[in-house]
């Protein structure tokens, strides 16, 4: 199990950060990802991978209309 | 069209071209009132302008051109000052300085040509369909 | 070419005024132009240091006049009422994005209490440089007039108008053609209209122009919101000119130009470099987000039923970019915003209405426009989208009022509340193009259930039930409407927080106060009530301020600076606030920092809210929402998102689902949450220095420094006393 914003979500073996937004539906352009308070660089989403127990920050930046 | 081309490998950073350049456009001897600059550091030592023309989409007044000689020239008298030349300009070559309230660039008079030392900076031809941003 | 000068020989003038040119000093002009119409009266009214404390300007001075105008019991259509406009002292800088905008205040038609709409194009920059902070309008004149102010020479005129056309995009035209000296000249000319369907309808709005001179048309920006455009027509204005020629980069003498230049050009590589990574604002403008709503299911559909739909692609942003939208133009709304939002569909042609084969050039779309006239309509088209949304315009329909007006009765026909009979023959079901075109060309002209359409949600829900038996409180709980305004186009359902950025407004339902749906329900970033309140409170404040200094918003966060990425609090974009608060700075000479700008805020949004209270609004009752906006009013929608809800229903009340009936759940999900709203309502008021009643605490006014003695008396009268 992982927390993905603060709620559980269930972790797989090899999950990617690309691998999670995808599952998620978090297709928004403007999105942060912060791994256990660290910032992954967009170009490395497609191959770090995500550990079981690891706090993933998803923060869409859009404050909207 | 004939434009302001470079080789930064023969710069020897002497600022002859700054000197020359402000002095004509603002009849002052000031690096930062220069349409073309010479940096101290990293790769790219001399910039100016290839006339590439995004600006002249960029400008919400028209006002700036490509004239008869291919040559991209402000009109300052229609210029409103948004400075949006300045921040889209892929060669960080439109210049801008707050003494005044329009931008300027370079416009191929070849006169820091002659005072450069090292044929660092030398005006040339090229086809004016190739003059597109790189 | 249109015979302008045969249309300009039948202007009798009826008054004239002749003015001194003055000068901009730090942002101000210090006067204002006053017009009553009644009287053909003009006259010069002094800014006062008091104002500008206060009040700052834009909205703020439009509240100001309009608290001074009016009584308790004005209507929006008598004659005391006022139309404000007013830049701010910021507007009219042309070196950072979105610096032109223009606020307008009046009593809106819709709801009885102020109204505010942000609005683009040349007028407000125009008419400060011409010398006036702003422009009050009192009275109504007796036969169609226009107002010409000349700022070069210094002239104010009231021209009766006869022969001009009324809709935006022709009288537009006509007016700018009109009063340019050439081609050249008409970037220097500024038109107001409003349209034909203002005349008929409650929600008519401004179209604000400025002149495109790569397209060479009069281009049109609306104030949507509320209404005003119905006030302007009731006026009998056709429209306002203001002309400037001599348009520079520093004719607001600020103290400090170089900052400004410097934070523009910081701005403006920031958008080359970042924004078609981001928003692709520049290329397709807000409807960038259409099927990014459509992803998160918060678009809203069938009425705000849903928040997805199968066939939103048709409508999506990338068929606007391919198939309509003119690229590659200065499309800013005023000189420097090189953020570009306003896109235009070229050599459009149309297929209905009195324009039928026309080419014409559509500003839009805007999300709201897609969302509102598309997916809430059911309607896919993207053709029919683009004409509803000309004709919204050119007619002088808030398109987002238009929008939810229309999803609400297709609804309604499709529950069987009216029918073909009610309507006139028009089949109002979801998804009908040709019926919701007709409904808005019988705006236009003043016919059938058009004129009905047109009296907005909160009156239909009153006639239905009155007159067609309809059951109230299903109304009530499916017409997107409070305080008397339609709500704009997001799916507040799953977003406690959203839920109050609506219901918690001065205005009514409009989220320009705040927009915090990812923050809270994607992002989960403010988990608690007091996190909820927190962000009700700095966001409805900070959005506020640009409304004050004559600004846009969509610079602020529609393109994140690379330092964002380790902000504290990224939400609130501290690197773009800064920038306000240099800029302001360098403008005016003050030197406010980022709480106080808070605090400038504040004010004019207590004033706001006690001007409500003034005329009988204002107080909890009336921020009390529809509970579509808060969870599913109805069997069909809690089954469509049934695993959600259900889920919700488990594991945060403990509440079995099994064996239970749809219409059992939703019964108890609704009880959840109407109590978390209320909550929420008295978690916000406490944040705001509110009651429980929703008025502000006089010790609260005192610290803030807006305990004015006509806004005192105001509240001792519903008891709120030290």
């Amino acid at each position: 199990m992982i927390k993905v914003n603060g709620r559980d979500f269930q972790w797989e073996e090899g999950l990617t950060v690309k691998g999670l937004l995808e599952k998620k539906k978090y297709t928004f352009p403007k999105i942060y990802v912060r791994i256990n308070d660290e910032l992954i660089p967009q170009e490395e989403y497609a191959t770090v991978e995500i550990k079981d127990g690891d706090d993933v920050k998803v923060i869409h930046m859009m404050a909207g209309g | 069209m004939k434009y302001l081309a470079k080789d930064d490998s023969l710069c020897i950073q002497c600022h002859a071209c700054e000197d020359v350049c402000s002095k004509a456009y603002f009849k002052t001897e000031d690096p930062s009132k220069s349409c073309i600059r010479i940096s101290e550091d990293g790769p790219e030592i001399i910039t100016t302008c290839n006339q590439c023309g995004v600006c002249i989409d960029i400008c919400p007044v028209e006002t700036i051109v490509r004239d008869n000689k291919g040559i991209v020239r402000i009109k300052k008298k229609d210029c409103v000052g948004c400075f949006m030349c300045v921040g889209f300009c892929p060669e960080e070559a439109m210049m801008q300085h707050d003494d005044y309230i329009e931008p300027f660039k370079c416009i191929a008079c070849g006169l820091c040509t002659k005072q450069c030392p090292t044929n660092a900076i030398f005006i040339t031809e090229k086809d004016e369909d190739k003059v597109a941003a790189k | 070419m249109m015979d302008v000068k045969k249309i300009k020989d039948e202007h009798v003038t009826l008054q004239e005024y002749t003015y001194q040119l003055g000068n901009v000093d730090k942002g101000y002009t210090n006067r204002t132009l006053y017009i009553n119409l009644s009287e053909n009266k003009i006259k010069t009214k002094e800014v006062t240091q008091q104002m500008k404390e206060k009040f700052i300007g834009g909205k703020g001075f439009g509240l100001w006049y309009l608290w001074n105008a009016v009584t308790p019991q004005t209507k929006w259509n008598d004659p005391e009422n006022e139309i404000v406009i007013a830049g701010g002292p910021i507007c009219g800088i042309t070196q950072y994005p979105g610096s032109g905008k223009s606020l307008i205040c009046t009593i809106s038609p819709l709801t009885g209490i102020p109204i505010d709409s942000n609005v683009g194009g040349y007028f407000g920059p125009l008419l400060k440089f011409s010398g006036w902070d702003a422009l009050e309008i009192q009275g109504k004149a007796d036969k169609d007039v226009i107002i010409v102010i000349d700022g070069n020479n210094g002239t104010v005129k009231i021209e009766e108008a006869p022969l001009e056309a009324i809709d935006g995009h022709v009288i537009g035209e006509q007016l700018t053609e009109m009063y340019a000296d050439s081609e050249e000249d008409k970037r220097n000319v500024a038109v107001v209209t409003a349209g034909t369907a203002a005349e008929h309808t409650l929600v008519g709005l401004l179209n604000f122009t400025f002149y495109d001179v790569r397209r060479k048309v009069a281009r049109l920006k609306q104030a949507g919101r509320g209404g005003i455009g119905t006030v302007f027509r009731n006026k009998k204005i056709k429209a306002l000119v203001v002309k400037y020629q001599g348009v520079k980069g520093n004719l607001n003498n600020p103290v400090d130009q170089g900052t400004i230049n410097q934070t523009g050009i910081k701005l403006h590589k920031e958008i080359c470099k970042l924004d078609d990574k981001q928003n692709g604002m520049r290329k397709i403008g807000t409807a960038n987000i259409i099927e990014v709503m459509d992803e998160y299911d918060l678009l809203p559909t069938h009425n705000f039923k849903f928040g997805m739909h199968k066939d939103t692609h048709k409508i999506s942003s990338k068929v606007f970019i391919e198939k309509y939208i003119t690229q590659g133009m200065a499309d800013g709304c005023w000189y420097g915003c090189s953020m570009a939002c306003a896109k235009a569909a070229d050599k459009f042609e149309l297929k209905t209405g009195p324009y039928k084969g026309h080419l014409v050039t559509v500003d839009g779309p805007e999300y709201e426009n897609a969302a509102g006239l598309g997916s809430n309509c059911g309607i896919f088209d993207p053709h029919v989208v683009l004409e509803l949304n000309f004709y919204c315009d050119t007619y002088a329909v808030d398109t987002i009022s238009f929008g939810t007006i229309t999803a609400f009765i297709m609804d309604c026909y499709e529950n069987g509340i009216i029918n073909k009979e009610i309507t006139g023959g028009l089949e109002l079901k979801f998804g009908n193009s040709d019926a919701a075109l007709e409904l808005l060309h019988q705006m236009s002209r003043g016919e059938g259930f058009g004129k009905v359409a047109g009296q907005g949600v909160h009156r239909m829900k009153k006639l239905f039930v009155e007159k067609y038996g309809a059951d109230e409180s299903f109304l009530n709980d499916i017409g997107m409407e409070q305080k008397g305004l339609e709500y704009s186009q997001y799916l507040s359902k799953e977003s406690l927080a959203q839920q109050g950025g609506y219901a918690l407004t001065n205005k009514g339902p409009q989220h320009d106060e705040a927009w915090l749906i990812f923050m809270d329900m994607v992002n989960n970033q403010i988990p608690t009530f007091d996190d909820k309140a927190e962000a009700l409170h700095y966001f409805p404040m900070f959005r506020t301020w640009f409304g004050l200094y004559g600004m846009c918003k969509l610079p602020w966060n529609d393109i994140v600076p690379e330092s964002n990425a380790h902000a504290n609090e990224p939400a609130k974009i501290p690197e773009h606030v800064q920038n306000y608060v240099d800029i302001c700075n360098a403008v005016t000479g003050k030197s406010i920092d980022k709480d106080q700008l808070i605090r400038e805020s504040e004010r004019v949004y207590n004033f706001q809210k006690v001007f409500n209270i003034r005329m009988g609004k204002g107080l909890r009752v009336h921020d009390r929402a529809p509970y579509r906006s808060i969870g599913p009013v109805t069997v069909e929608e809690y089954e469509s998102r049934q695993d959600r809800y259900d889920s919700q229903l488990k594991e945060i009340l403990g509440y079995e689902v099994d064996g239970k009936t749809t219409q059992e759940k939703v019964k108890v999900l609704r009880k959840y949450r109407e109590e978390q709203f209320e909550k929420l309502q008295d978690t916000v008021y406490a944040r705001r220095g509110w009651t429980k009643e929703g008025i502000p605490k006089i010790e609260h006014l005192k610290e803030i420094g807006m305990d004015l003695p006509e806004v005192l008396e105001v509240l001792e009268k519903v008891g709120e006393t030290k």
